[in-house]
């Protein structure tokens, strides 16, 4: 098991960016878009056969020429005046079970990673993936923001539409990160490197549809473009949201009027502080998402 | 004895070089289970070694199929006088590199294996009549010439489609080629209607090469049998429904059966062949 580098750069206090698929794939699109935009070259691996069941054979008369496993690479890229390493990984160590890495793969998985991290100085990390929630499609997708440390929270709260878990009603600063996006936070802290998970809203009844969510990486990229301190051009990634948007209202408008009317309430629903009271009382809220939950759990149990 | 990685090694045998024949428990028409089950029988195989399940499975229970409880088996068997070892075991369901290494280890430690050979069946879409093929894919050219001399389709090209995986024998064999073990994946194409069941007609296909390969001397009387009973009872089927009769008369004059038909002959075919008598 071991981490493959084509080449060993000298870098000066560079930040590793790492991105898995997860729901939406809004974290591995923005971290994707950035490494695009940045021109970020591949420049190591972590080797995958331990990881992964392959994911296609090439025969070639007769024989086996090539057996491809989901990729893990690191790429390297740099702005005027900040130096970043990318990490993305195609899919999760998951050890045969649920979508998400769990376990000793996923342990092994996050500290390969902070390996390079380290070995080229990185003082910090940044995750990212989805934050499941109450809002309307139509809404801009806020950005949940999970630092390692209680030293940055300050900093975290300075950037613009991110909110922290002790914002959101009922959660007393509470919550889970599942996967690597959560289990490389925790092993960074562990390590002490510091680590801050960027997560954008995808609404509830958008989260099991298998397609992605860009306009939430969107707003997860502006976060990171903060952070980091660099200018991202938007075009790429406004293209994907305009599609996706395109797409997201053919099939809003295909479903059931009833169904409609209630996600339309999701207009109105406030969850995070500080917003604004929307025009419709909080037993109205319960009850919408009551609703909302119900139908989709009928819903589930008919396909 | 307990051996590395979890495994448990039975007894000690003397091999100089050996081949190793591997069979998965799941296996379309019960291919795998079935040539390695007839081989152990035919050369009175003795039990050799087993991995152990913890790390490869989930053991939070036991699956129950065919009204009886089922448990991952990871097995090896021997016969000295053929220099022949044979593996049939479940394919893991977590740590598949480090299992597969670990079916490579035993081998390679306990026997010296030189080569590995996998058999496998793939779902064909042609009819029970049509006479079964054995096709190859080799993990290096030496292997791939070595094959070309048997009665056995070596130039086949390959691969995975969208939404697919490779097979664990494609993996093993993968795995064995970065470990300098020449060995091949052989493949019976097996009618669609027969995948779920059984087909002793493939059985014997890959038995024949194996016979052949090792001099093993093998009886088909029992295994003829099987072929024959299975033939007269889907030769029943034909004639008690004219519209199984006509599906199959399609796939003889390889003309395409539609999703219907296809769903409605497998459930024909199976129905009947499962049919207690």
């Amino acid at each position: 098991m071991g981490i493959r580098l084509y080449q060993e750069p000298r870098l000066a206090n560079p930040v590793l960016v790492a991105g898995w698929p997860g729901i939406g794939n809004i974290g591995i699109i923005a971290v994707d878009t950035l490494r695009g935009v940045l021109r970020a070259e591949e420049f190591g691996e972590i080797e995958p056969w331990e990881f992964f069941y392959p994911k296609r054979v090439s025969i070639r008369n007769g024989e086996l020429v090539d057996l491809e496993f989901p990729s893990n690479k690191f790429y390297l890229g740099k702005t005027e005046n900040r130096e970043l390493i990318f990490f993305i990984g195609e899919e999760q160590p998951t050890e045969g079970r649920g979508p998400y890495a769990e376990g000793e793969k996923a342990y092994q998985m996050a500290n390969l990673v902070l390996d390079v991290a380290l070995k080229f100085g990185c003082h910090r990390v940044y995750t990212s993936g989805a934050a499941v929630a109450p809002i309307h499609h139509t809404m801009r997708p806020k950005v949940w923001a999970v630092p390692n440390s209680e030293d940055l929270i300050g900093e975290v709260r300075s950037y613009d539409n991110t909110i922290l878990m002790s914002d959101i009603e009922g959660r007393g600063g509470q919550g889970t990160i599942t996967g690597l996006n959560g289990l490389l936070l925790g092993v960074a802290k562990r390590r002490g490197v510091e680590a801050i998970c960027v997560m954008g809203e995808i609404p509830l009844y958008l989260q099991g549809f298998p397609f992605p969510y860009p306009k939430a990486s969107k707003s997860v990229l502006e976060v990171l473009a903060t952070s980091l301190g660099i200018t991202v051009d938007m075009e790429a990634i406004d293209n994907l949201v305009a599609r996706s948007e395109r797409e997201i209202e053919i099939l809003y408008h295909s479903l059931p009027s009833e169904v409609r009317e209630q996600l339309e309430k999701l207009r109105h629903v406030a969850y995070a502080k500080p917003t604004e009271p929307g025009p419709i009382t909080e037993e109205d809220k319960k009850k919408i998402l009551e609703d909302i939950d119900k139908f989709f759990r009928k819903e589930d149990k008919g396909s | 004895m307990s051996g590395e990685c979890g495994s448990k090694i039975y007894r000690q045998v003397a091999f100089q070089s050996s081949s190793l024949v591997v069979g998965w428990s799941r296996d379309a028409g019960k291919l795998g289970p079935k040539v390695t089950d007839y081989l152990n029988r035919q050369l009175d195989a003795q039990e050799l070694a087993e991995i152990e399940p913890s790390d490869f499975f989930p053991l939070g229970g036991v699956s129950v199929e065919d009204d009886v409880a089922q448990f991952p088996e990871s097995k090896f068997y021997c016969c000295q006088e053929r220099n022949l070892v044979i593996f049939k075991g479940d394919p893991p369901r977590a740590e598949w590199y480090k299992f597969l290494n670990s079916v490579l280890d035993i081998a390679e430690q306990c026997c010296h294996v030189a080569e590995l050979y996998t058999i496998g069946g793939m779902v064909s879409f042609s009819a029970h009549t049509a006479p079964r093929e054995l096709l190859a894919v080799a993990n290096s050219p030496e292997v791939k010439k070595i094959l070309s001399r048997y009665d056995i389709v070596t130039d086949m090209d390959y691969e995975t489609a969208p939404g697919q995986r490779p097979t664990i024998s494609s993996f093993l064999l993968w795995v064995a080629k970065r470990r300098n073990i020449a060995g091949a994946s052989l493949w019976v194409p097996i009618p669609f209607y027969l995948v779920a069941i059984e087909d002793p007609e493939a059985w014997r296909k890959s038995l024949e090469f194996l016979d052949t390969r090792f001099g093993l001397g093998i009886d088909f009387t029992e295994l003829d049998e099987d072929i024959s009973r299975q033939r007269e009872k889907i030769a029943r089927a034909r004639i008690h429904s004219p519209e199984v009769d006509d599906y199959i008369r399609k796939l003889e004059s390889n003309i395409s059966l539609t999703r219907e038909e296809s769903e409605k002959l497998v459930a024909e075919i199976e129905g009947f062949l499962t049919k207690r008598e």
